[in-house]
């Protein structure tokens, strides 16, 4: 069975969740699954704990949507902090760091690019394009916050840099992203 | 706050780790607050926050196929379940919990009214037993005081027979002179025991005022002896004693300034009388 993927405008999917239509599961799921995938996946690097993480991500995101303020940040940002803080939890659990092999950091971006294909939106191929263009130290702290849930002071003791230095460069890798965009 | 601040916050990159999520919910707040009054923060909020979903985009991992029916399923089943029975069973728990809450408030409210009830009743027995103890120590003081002045009384009563019984006593009395022709006072002489009572409560005679003195005088062989002062006034009863003497022929009583004179002012003479034999 083919998949229409569903599509909505921010505005219509956040009333549809608020008005809990079951439509605007479908259309949350089809619009955001592989992004919110994408920042789970890097996280915890398993497939299957990744699956389950996405499940638990969805089931939060459709439970606790009456706490959403749409004042006070756009959708994904608060659906991706809860995708992060689910998969940060999950990799800080005991049975976690018992079953699975310690990761070096350093390689993990590398290692889910090298086992996954990303799924690649023709719209965002120049993206991808800018990313590789990020200086490399910009983009490891990036992952490594962004993707890999690390706070900006671990980060810092993790790449033996002053707190300061972990913000202002992370402030410039995003800059250098926005430039693209707008 | 001045754009220079603004901008300081901004690029102090406080905005990418809120959106990122790494922040205090101390300095979450602050962002919020900071946002609502400042829109060019909450541009540059935006901006971040789109920034970072099109990077997801961009690096994201799309799942299996296969996920899309589980996971709709499992929330479309969690959403089912939240309406029928779960809904009933969270607002049990809901009502249980403030229920007890409920209960638990009352209680202490009511054991919170007891406690001043109970507080203002004891208050006010300690204050009654307070007051009563005042009054009674009062009254006890109020007694001593009458049984001191019972026993004054009695002390002098039995002067007052023992010289009145003695065979010993002679009672002169003095007659007023011309000063005061009315007045009268009643002396009581043992030459053998040398002692000279003043019946006091025979005394009529004028009041004396604050600066004068009544002076009692025996008359021995044509010469004054004093014999001491005393007050005269309404209500004084009683015997007193006076100096001791062991002879004399006559007494009188002059009005001398207070504390008594060496000799007597012969023109104040108030009373005499002659010891009969």
């Amino acid at each position: 069975m083919a998949n229409r993927k569903i599509k909505l405008s921010e505005e219509e999917l956040i009333r549809a969740l608020r008005a809990r239509e079951k439509i605007a599961i479908e259309a949350l799921y089809d619009m955001y699954s592989s992004s919110l995938n994408g920042i789970i996946f890097r996280i915890v690097q398993h497939e299957e704990i990744a699956e389950d993480l996405l499940q638990e991500t969805f089931v939060k995101i459709w439970n606790s949507f009456p706490s959403f303020d749409s004042e006070k940040g756009r959708l994904f940002t608060w659906m991706s902090n809860i995708a992060r803080n689910l998969s940060i939890d999950k990799v800080r659990s005991k049975d976690f760091r018992n079953n699975s092999k310690n990761q070096d950091i350093d390689n993990t971006v590398n290692f889910v690019d090298e086992q996954r294909n990303t799924s690649l939106n023709p719209d965002t191929m120049g993206v991808k394009e800018l990313i590789s263009k990020l200086k490399p130290e910009q983009k490891t702290l990036l992952d490594l916050v962004y993707f890999k849930g690390y706070t900006h002071v671990e980060a810092a003791e993790e790449l033996g840099l002053p707190l300061g230095t972990v913000k202002t460069r992370l402030r410039m890798s995003i800059i250098m992203l926005r430039k693209y965009f707008n | 706050m001045k754009v220079d601040n603004i901008k300081e916050f901004i690029e102090s990159g406080i905005l990418e780790l809120y959106v990122m999520g790494d922040l205090s919910p101390d300095e979450s707040q602050e962002v919020e607050l900071m946002a609502e009054k400042h829109p060019a923060i909450k541009q540059e909020l935006l901006e971040i926050e789109t920034a970072m979903e099109v990077y997801a985009n961009a690096t994201a991992v799309a799942p299996k196929d296969s996920l899309r029916d589980k996971i709709i399923n499992s929330v479309n089943a969690v959403e089912t379940s939240h309406v029928a029975p779960e809904t009933k069973v969270v607002s049990l728990r809901r009502e249980s919990n403030n229920g007890f809450y409920k209960i638990a408030f009352a209680a202490s409210v009511a054991i919170l009214l007891i406690s001043w009830a109970a507080l203002f009743l004891v208050y006010n027995k300690l204050q009654n037993s307070q007051e009563q103890i005042a009054s009674l120590q009062g009254s006890n003081r109020q007694f001593a005081n009458r049984v001191n002045y019972f026993n004054k009384q009695l002390e002098s009563s039995k002067t007052e027979i023992s010289v009145l019984r003695s065979p010993d006593f002679k009672f002169v009395k003095l007659q007023g002179t011309k000063n005061a022709p009315d007045a009268s006072i009643l002396v009581a002489f043992n030459p053998k025991q040398k002692e000279v009572m003043l019946d006091l409560a025979s005394v009529k005679m004028p009041e004396n005022d604050k600066q004068h003195q009544y002076q009692l005088w025996a008359l021995v062989d044509g010469k004054p002896v004093d014999l001491g002062v005393f007050d005269a006034s309404a209500d004084t009863t009683g015997m007193i004693r006076m100096k001791e003497l062991s002879n004399a022929q006559a007494f009188a009583v002059t009005l001398e300034p207070r504390g008594g004179s060496a000799n007597p002012t012969m023109e104040q003479m108030m009373v005499m009388g002659a010891i009969s034999i």
